[in-house]
C-alpha cells in the first residue's frame, strides 16, 4: 500500500515504512538509544530528502522514547534531576543546531557535515565501545575479577563551581559539565536526526560517572525533552517535518520499543554493549564511506534553501 | 522564396485536449496518466509534425560538483540555475533535429538540449577581446557540463524526458501523445504546448492548462505546515508524546 507523504512530496510504501520503524524501535528499546543513528541513513537511502528526514525523525525519536522513558520510569531507573539539567543544555544546543543545520543547507554543506559527523562520532564510539564491552566479556570468560575501578575522582567533576546533589546517582558534581555535554548533544541531534542516546550513554558512564542502572532512562528522558523541541523547531523554522512519515514510523516504533525495553532484561550490560558497538560501528563506516569513494555522477542536485 | 500562387487555402490548424485538466494527490497517489488528444486540420494534406511539450511550475535548481580535497570527496559551491521547469517532457513524431532547424528549436525552448534555463547568478559583464558589456559565466568552458548535469540528474529522477516518437498518428489527422507523471512531480500549475510544424515552420499552436494539486488530507497538513509552522510543530510533537504514552499504557495492562 503506497501512501503519498505531504511535505516530502513523494510516495511511499507504507507497510515497509511502519517494519521499519518497528525494528528500530525495538533495538531503541533494547540498547535503551533513540534509534535515530539507523533511521535516518535508511530514510535517505530510500530517496526521502535528508531535511525532512532528519526533522521527522525527531518526532519519532520523541515518541519511541518517551514510550520507553515511561517503562524506565516505572522502575525507578530515571534521575530526573540529572535529566533536567542535561535537557537544559540540550534545548540550547537545538536551538543553535537547527540554524547551524539551516546555514549548511544554504551552502550546500549539509550532506558533507551529515557523512562527517556520522564517521566522526559513530565510528570513534562504536570503536571504544566494543574495545570496553569485548574486555569485559573475555575477562568474565577466563573467570577474571573486573579491574579495581580506578575511583580517582575527575578533577572536573569537582573542581568546577556550581555543584548539585543527585542522589538518585548518588553523585555531589558540578553542573557544567552535564549542561555542555547536553548543549554538544542536542546540536548534533538537530544536525544528524538523532536522539543522541549513543553519545550520552557511555559520556555519562564514563565522564559522569554516573551509576550503569540509571543511565538509559535517564538519557531517554534527556531525548524527550530535546526531540520534542527540535521537531518544534524544524517545523517552525524549516518547515520540513512530515507528521505522515512520522506517524508511519511511530506506530511501529512505540510497539517496537516496548517490546525492545522488556527484551533488554534478558541480556548481559556487556553483551547489549558489544553488540550496540557493532551495529553503531557499521552505520558510521558505511556513512563515511561516501566520502572516499569516487561518486558515479560528478554532479548532485542540492536541496532548495528553506 | 517563392511566392505562392495558388488560390489562399485557409491555413492548417491544431486543436489538442487533455483527458484530464486537473490531478488530485490524493494520500494514495502515485503518480498520473494523462493523454493529450489533437487533430490536425489541414485542407492541403501537407505532412504534419506535432511536438507536445509538458511544463511543470519553475523552480529553480541547485547543483553541486563533487570535488576530491586531500582524499575526501567534497561539494563545491552551490551553482543556482534559473528557469528550470519542475517537469518537462517534449513528445514529437519524430526527432525534433528532423522536424525543424536548431534556431526554432532554441527559440522555441524545444527540447531537452533547448531547455531555457540559466545561472544568472554567474553572469559577470565583462570586457573581453577589447569588446565592452560581455556577457561571460564565471563557470567558464565548464557551463554547459553544469546545464548538462541538471538536466541529466533530473531526466534521472524520472522529472524530464524527451520521446521521438511520443506523438503517433492513431488515424488522419488524429493524434495522441502520453504523459507519464511521477509521484515526486511537482505540485502547482503545468501547461501542455502543443505545436503543429510543417515544413519546418510553426504553423498553429495552442497552450493548455493542466493543475497539479493536493486535496483532502495532504492539502490540508501541507498547509497547515505551511501557514502555521509553530502550531504544525507544537501539534506533531504532541502527537508523538501522546502515541508513545499510549504505547506504555497499553503495554503496562497487557
Amino acid at each position: 500500500m503506497d501512501l503519498y507523504l505531504p511535505i516530502a512530496e513523494m510516495s511511499v510504501n507504507a507497510p515497509l515504512l511502519i517494519a521499519l520503524g518497528a525494528a528500530v524501535g525495538f533495538i531503541s528499546g533494547l540498547f535503551g538509544i533513540g534509534g535515530g543513528f539507523l533511521m535516518t541513513p535508511v530514510l535517505v537511502f530510500m530517496g526521502i530528502p535528508p531535511a525532512v528526514a532528519v526533522a521527522s525523525l525527531s518526532n519519532h525519536v520523541a515518541a519511541s522514547s518517551f514510550s520507553s522513558v515511561t517503562t524506565y520510569s516505572r522502575r525507578r531507573m530515571v534521575d530526573f534531576r540529572m535529566g533536567g539539567v542535561l535537557a537544559a543544555g540540550g534545548i540550547v544546543g537545538a536551538i543553535v543546531g537547527v540554524e547551524v543545520f539551516r546555514v549548511l543547507r544554504l551552502l550546500g554543506q549539509a550532506d558533507l557535515v551529515v557523512s562527517v559527523s556520522y564517521l566522526l562520532f559513530l565510528g570513534v564510539i562504536g570503536a571504544l565501545m566494543l574495545w570496553e564491552s569485548l574486555g569485559t566479556i573475555l575477562r568474565r570468560r577466563r573467570g577474571e575479577s573486573a579491574p579495581p575501578r580506578r575511583d580517582r575522582r575527575p578533577i572536573l567533576l569537582y573542581a568546577l563551581p556550581w555543584k548539585m546533589r543527585f542522589p538518585k546517582s548518588r553523585l555531589y558534581i558540578s553542573v557544567i559539565p552535564p549542561i555542555l555535554l547536553g548543549l554538544f548533544v542536542g546540536i548534533l541531534s538537530a544536525i544528524m536526526g538523532v536522539g543522541g542516546g549513543f553519545i550520552l550513554v557511555p559520556a555519562m558512564i564514563y565522564l559522569l560517572r554516573m551509576p550503569a542502572s540509571v543511565v538509559v532512562g535517564t538519557s531517554l528522558f534527556q531525548i524527550v525533552i530535546t526531540a520534542s523541541l527540535t521537531c518544534v523547531l524544524q517545523a517552525g523554522r524549516n518547515q520540513t517535518v512530515d507528521v505522515v512519515l512520522a506517524t508511519l514510523l511511530l506506530v511501529g516504533g512505540v510497539l517496537g520499543a516496548q517490546l525492545g525495553a522488556r527484551a533488554s532484561a534478558r541480556f548481559r550490560a556487556e553483551e547489549l554493549r558489544a553488540l550496540l558497538a557493532l551495529i553503531v560501528l557499521l552505520v558510521g563506516v558505511r556513512m563515511g564511506l561516501g566520502l572516499f569513494i569516487q561518486p558515479d555522477d560528478a554532479f548532485v542536485l542540492v536541496a532548495a534553501a528553506g | 522564396m517563392a511566392i505562392d500562387l495558388t488560390p489562399a487555402a485557409p491555413p492548417a490548424s491544431v486543436s489538442a485536449t487533455l483527458t484530464e485538466t486537473e490531478v488530485r494527490v490524493t494520500s494514495g497517489f502515485t503518480g498520473a496518466k494523462i493523454s493529450v488528444y489533437g487533430a490536425v486540420f489541414d485542407p492541403a494534406g501537407k505532412p504534419s509534425d506535432v511536438v507536445v511539450v509538458v511544463r511543470g511550475p519553475t523552480q529553480p535548481v541547485r547543483i553541486a560538483r563533487k570535488v576530491r580535497v586531500s582524499g575526501i570527496w567534497l561539494n563545491s559551491r552551490p551553482v543556482v540555475f534559473e528557469g528550470a521547469p519542475g517537469f518537462y517532457r517534449a513528445a514529437s513524431t519524430r526527432p525534433l533535429q528532423d522536424i525543424t532547424r536548431f534556431g526554432q528549436l532554441r527559440k522555441l525552448g524545444l527540447g531537452l538540449d533547448h531547455l531555457a534555463i540559466a545561472a544568472p547568478a554567474e553572469r559577470r559583464i565583462e570586457t573581453r577581446y577589447g569588446v565592452r558589456d560581455m556577457v561571460v559565466s564565471s563557470l567558464g568552458d565548464d557551463y554547459f557540463r553544469w546545464r548538462g548535469a541538471v538536466v541529466r540528474l533530473k531526466q534521472a529522477a524520472g522529472l524530464y524526458s524527451a520521446d521521438a516518437d511520443g506523438v503517433t498518428f492513431v488515424d488522419k489527422g488524429l493524434f495522441l501523445a502520453r504523459v507519464d507523471l511521477p509521484a515526486q512531480a511537482p505540485i502547482g500549475q503545468y501547461t501542455a504546448r502543443v505545436i503543429l510544424f510543417q515544413d519546418g515552420k510553426p504553423v498553429s499552436d495552442r497552450t493548455l492548462p493542466l493543475k497539479v494539486e493536493k486535496v483532502g488530507l495532504e492539502r490540508a497538513v501541507y498547509l497547515f505546515a505551511h501557514q502555521h509552522p509553530w502550531s504544525y510543530g507544537l501539534v506533531s510533537a504532541l502527537i508523538a508524546l501522546g502515541a508513545g504514552w499510549a504505547a506504555s499504557r497499553a503495554f503496562r495492562r497487557s
